[in-house]
Parts: structure tokens; sequence; C-alpha cells
């Protein structure tokens, strides 16, 4: 017999995606009922907004679950996050840098963001082959230096591009300039490149060094982690900004309702992230409709409460 | 033949020499115990022979194929390393962890069997769907005693098996080392208990601590002049034969 809990837990959650799905489509400045609009404005509201940003904010919330996790095993942190070794702050950097000096375009700062990610990358690197420990200090190190270079061209930035900047920072989905189905297309090769390492990954949970003697490659792995986890943020970034939360919450509370062992973490992982960014963009859409609040603002204010929640309820 | 087979090998850590030019041949079906102060270089020795760390020179051969011609997973399933408790931080149950050493990897009925029986030979069974973080040192080493009958290679690798384990089921482990040495498995283990290691060891490895090493039966090294200049201490035989400590520091004389 079969344990069946996390298959049936796993359906539950495509259930509560479904749900999720329909709420994006009918929130926002004006509540549409997503089954029967029939004029042709409802229409290309709901076909040429609602449904590419959902679509983003589905993936994106995927890619930064699935790197939260890898971050966690890799690190051997349960309390690491995508831009825990400063990803996040690099890409920052790229992108007020292209603000700061060039006209503002919303794919300026996504290549800035990008180009920002990849060096933050490289640096995170240089540390790599010191092992975990040594590797999340460097990182955390590294993401300090970032925020002071932020904080530096934020002092020297133009009043009119402040705005601009600090909503870029909390999240903005409105703007991907990454194709829907590309960015689709990532998240799910992201979830199979995940499943096939989800043995080694679990192994990895035991620490390196009985990894290895499992037979697990582990510096191998760790590279391929590093690279997997560092390129699915910069995609994230890249697309929607530093959104924040979301890495460290999803896998910490898929574990908790799922358990450890990786072939439901990372699936869950990857549908409950983007279930719970779908959701907090809806609210971020319309609490004050006709403007936007920055979704990072409304992740952490569902995403804390549930982890509490959740690690209370654990203990 | 041979199961380990070690020649010429130097090991050393941080610029410090640690064994200089080992040379042993283990054959299948022995036990063979490693004793030496804290810091002498045994678990790096055990590593070294797991494939996990670097010797500066020298040659091993497991089951009369080099070391160094290993695909890691090969090598996992030729030998099964017991080390430092593995790390609770995840909240893997003690089922998990088990699943994790097993070989085939399919949660079959037959794996499932293996694991209970395993759990239940630890005396295990009430706390297998419990975290690990919840178990006390001796239970979480106890799985790791789980997890070797599990993963069930021929040769064990074991560092301090009984560290952290009550007394009762340090004898029960050492039976059961002896009875799965006679079935065939060939063990290399770390203890600090000179009385255990009397008790299981066929040949011993003595590691000083500053390169210096040596090999022999265990009857011929486990005596009270080897183990007081390997200790720097003052271990005396009693009748029966055992090797007690002398706690309270009087000279008494030697039986």
């Amino acid at each position: 017999m079969i344990n069946r809990k996390p298959y049936l837990r796993l359906a539950g959650l495509l259930f509560i995606l479904l749900a999720a799905v329909l709420i994006s489509l009918a929130a926002g400045e004006r509540w549409l009922n997503p089954f029967s609009s029939v004029d042709s404005m409802n229409q290309t509201i709901l076909w040429e907004l609602r449904w590419p940003r959902l679509l983003t904010a589905f993936a994106v919330g995927g890619l930064l679950a699935l790197a939260g996790a890898w971050f966690q095993v890799m690190l051997g942190n349960a309390l690491a996050e995508p831009y825990v070794l400063g990803v996040a702050g690099s890409a920052a950097v790229g992108a007020v840098i292209v603000l700061a000096f060039f006209p503002d375009s919303g794919f300026g700062m996504s290549f800035g963001a990008f180009v920002g990610s990849g060096l933050g990358i490289a640096a995170v690197m240089l540390f790599a082959r010191l092992g975990p420990g040594k590797l999340l200090l460097a990182g955390v190190v590294l993401a300090a230096f970032w925020s002071a270079v932020i904080a530096l061209m934020l002092a020297l930035l133009p009043q009119g591009k402040l705005g601009l900047a600090l909503g870029w920072m909390l999240g903005d989905l409105s703007s991907s300039v990454i194709p829907v189905p590309l960015l689709l297309c990532l998240w799910a090769l992201a979830l199979v490149c995940g499943m096939f390492l989800s043995r080694s990954l679990d192994r990895l949970l035991l620490g390196e060094a009985h990894a290895a003697a499992l037979g697990v490659d582990v510096s191998h792995l760790r590279w391929q982690l590093l690279i997997a986890a560092s390129a699915a943020t910069a995609i994230a970034v890249t697309a929607a900004g530093t959104i924040g939360f979301i890495g460290l919450v999803i896998p910490h509370a898929m574990r908790l309702v799922f358990g450890s062992l990786h072939r439901f973490v990372l699936p869950a992982s990857a549908i409950g992230g983007g279930v719970l960014l779908m959701l907090a963009d809806s609210g971020a859409r319309s609490v004050i409709a006709p403007a936007e609040l920055p979704v990072g603002v409304i992740t952490a204010f569902i995403g804390v409460p549930v982890f509490l929640w959740l690690l209370r309820r654990k203990a | 033949m041979s199961a380990i087979s070690v020649s010429h090998l130097c090991l050393s850590r941080g610029g410090r020499l640690l064994i200089e030019d080992l040379n042993f041949h283990l054959d299948v079906g022995r036990i063979m115990v490693i004793l030496g102060p804290n810091g002498a270089g045994k678990s790096s020795l055990l590593m070294a022979l797991a494939g996990m760390l670097d010797s500066d020179a020298g040659e091993v051969k497991i089951n009369g194929k080099k070391l160094t011609d290993f695909h890691r997973g090969e090598l996992a399933s030729s030998l099964a390393w017991q080390g430092t408790l593995p790390s609770a931080e995840f909240g893997l149950s003690v089922d998990q962890r088990l699943q994790l050493a097993m070989q085939s990897g399919l949660s079959s009925d037959i794996d499932r069997e293996t694991r209970s029986d395993a759990c239940a030979k630890q005396d295990l069974s009430a706390l297998c769907q419990r975290v690990l973080g919840e178990l006390s040192s001796g239970e979480r080493q106890r799985v790791e005693l789980a997890a070797l009958l599990v993963r069930d290679c021929p040769i064990w690798l074991l560092d301090e098996p009984c560290a952290h384990v009550d007394i009762r089921h340090q004898v029960a482990w050492l039976q059961v080392m002896r009875e799965k040495a006679e079935s065939g498995k060939t063990m290399l283990a770390v203890l600090h208990d000179v009385q255990q290691a009397a008790a299981i060891a066929d040949d011993v490895i003595l590691v000083y601590g500053d390169g210096r090493i040596r090999t022999g039966q265990a009857e011929a090294l486990l005596v009270p002049d080897v183990l007081n200049e390997l200790f720097q201490t003052d271990l005396q035989r009693v009748s029966g034969g055992f090797l007690i400590p002398n706690y309270r520091g009087e000279k008494t004389a030697n039986l």
C-alpha cells in the first residue's frame, strides 16, 4: 500500500489553484464574472490584461518558491531564501543604475536587473567552493553591500524617478518584459529539473557528508543547485522586481504540509508559490483600486501570518 | 579475498600529518577496530576509505578495485559509512531517514518491511513516524544504526557507532556487528571503549596522531602496555581479563 496522503493534498492544492485563478480573473479595479462576461470591453480586460498578469504572477511565484527550496537545501538552512545570497540586491542595483542614467523604460530596468543578478551570482560563485556555511556568510555580506549601493543610488536619484525605483523594488507585475509563454516554460523547466534531482536533494537534507556516503556527488549537486536557484531568482526578479517572503514562506509551509521529501515539496512549492503570488497580486490590484499597492507588501501581509500559524500548529 | 586493502596511505589535515605509510589488508568477514586519542585522525581515515576525503599518497582498494576508479554511486552501494548524526534541520521523520538510506528507493511493501524490521531491531518501532529533531541523541544514533541495517552494504565503516547509546543497546549493537561479520560483512569501526574493542575486534589499527600507526591482531595489541602508550594513561588488567582505567589514581599491583 502506498501512502496516499501527499497525493490527496497535492490534489487539494490544485483545487486551491483553480480557485485562485478564478479570484485573480474576477478581482481588480472592475469586478468581473469570468464566466459570463460577453461584452468586448470585459473580454479585452480578461484576455489582454488579467490572464497574462495572473500567469506571470503564477510563474514568478513558483520560480521564487522553487529557488527558495533549493537554496534552503543547498545551504542546509531552513531559513534561507532566494535573496539570501544577494541576488535580489545586485539585480536592484542593475535596475536602479539603468533608471538613473537612461530615459526610463520598463525594458531597460528589467535588462539592468538581469545583468545585475548575473553579476551578483558570479560574485557569490567565487565563494561556492568554501562550503555552505561560508557561502551563506559571503552572500549575506554581499547582500548588505548591494543594499548600501542601492541606498547610495536612491540618494542620488532625481526626485521624479524615486517612486519608480521603490515601486520596482517592492515588486511590480504590471510590466513584465518576459513573454508569458516563455515564463511558463521556464517555470515548467525549473520544476522538471528539480524533480530529476529530488532524490539527491532528499539525501542532501541529511547533510553533505551523509549525502556523499549515500552516493550523491555533492560538489556537483551544489553547483547545479546554485546555478538553477540563481537563474530562477534572476528570471523572477527580471520579470517582476524583488518580491519578498514567497521564497522563504512557501517551501517551509509546503514542508509542514507535505513532509520533507522533494518529490512532493517541489511541485507543491512551484504551485503554492504561484497561488500565493496570484492572490497577493489580486489584492494589490483591488484593495485601493484604481491605484495599486506594491505586491511585495501583500505577500508579506499574507505570508507572515500563515507561516507563523503553521509554525505554531506544528509545535 | 581482501575487502579493503590499503598500501602506503598517507593522510594529513590542515597541514598536520595524521597517518604515514599505513598498510593493511582486511579480509571479508573480519572486524577491524581503530583506536587512538581524540584528534588523532581516526574519523579522517574512515572518510578517506569512504572516498569522502582525499589522501596525500597511497592506494586504497575496495574488493580489489581501486577507490579512485569507483563511481560515487557504485562506491555507496559497496560500503556504508556511519559518522556524525545527520542534520535534523528539515524535519525528516525516522521512516523517511531510513527510506533515504535504502539502495532500491522504491516504496514497495518489501522495502517497508525492511524498514520496520530495522526499526524493531533498534527498539524504534514506536518512534518511526517521529521527526528526528524530537528524538534524543541516543535514539538518533540508533536510527543511524537502523539505517546501516536497511542499507545492507557488504562493507561497514563505523565512526563510534555506540556514541550516546545506552549500555543495553551498545551490547546489542556489538552482537549485531558480530553476527553480521559472521554472515560475511566486513567492518572497520572506530571505538573508544577498549573493553568493547577487545570483545569484538579481530584486527586493530592504532592511530597515534603524529603520523605513527600500528596494525596487528587484537590479542597482540590490546594489552595494557601498548594501550597506555597510545592513550598516555594508566589502564590495568584485572582478573577476568578486563582492562580498567585507574580512576582514583591509586597505584595497584598489576594482576
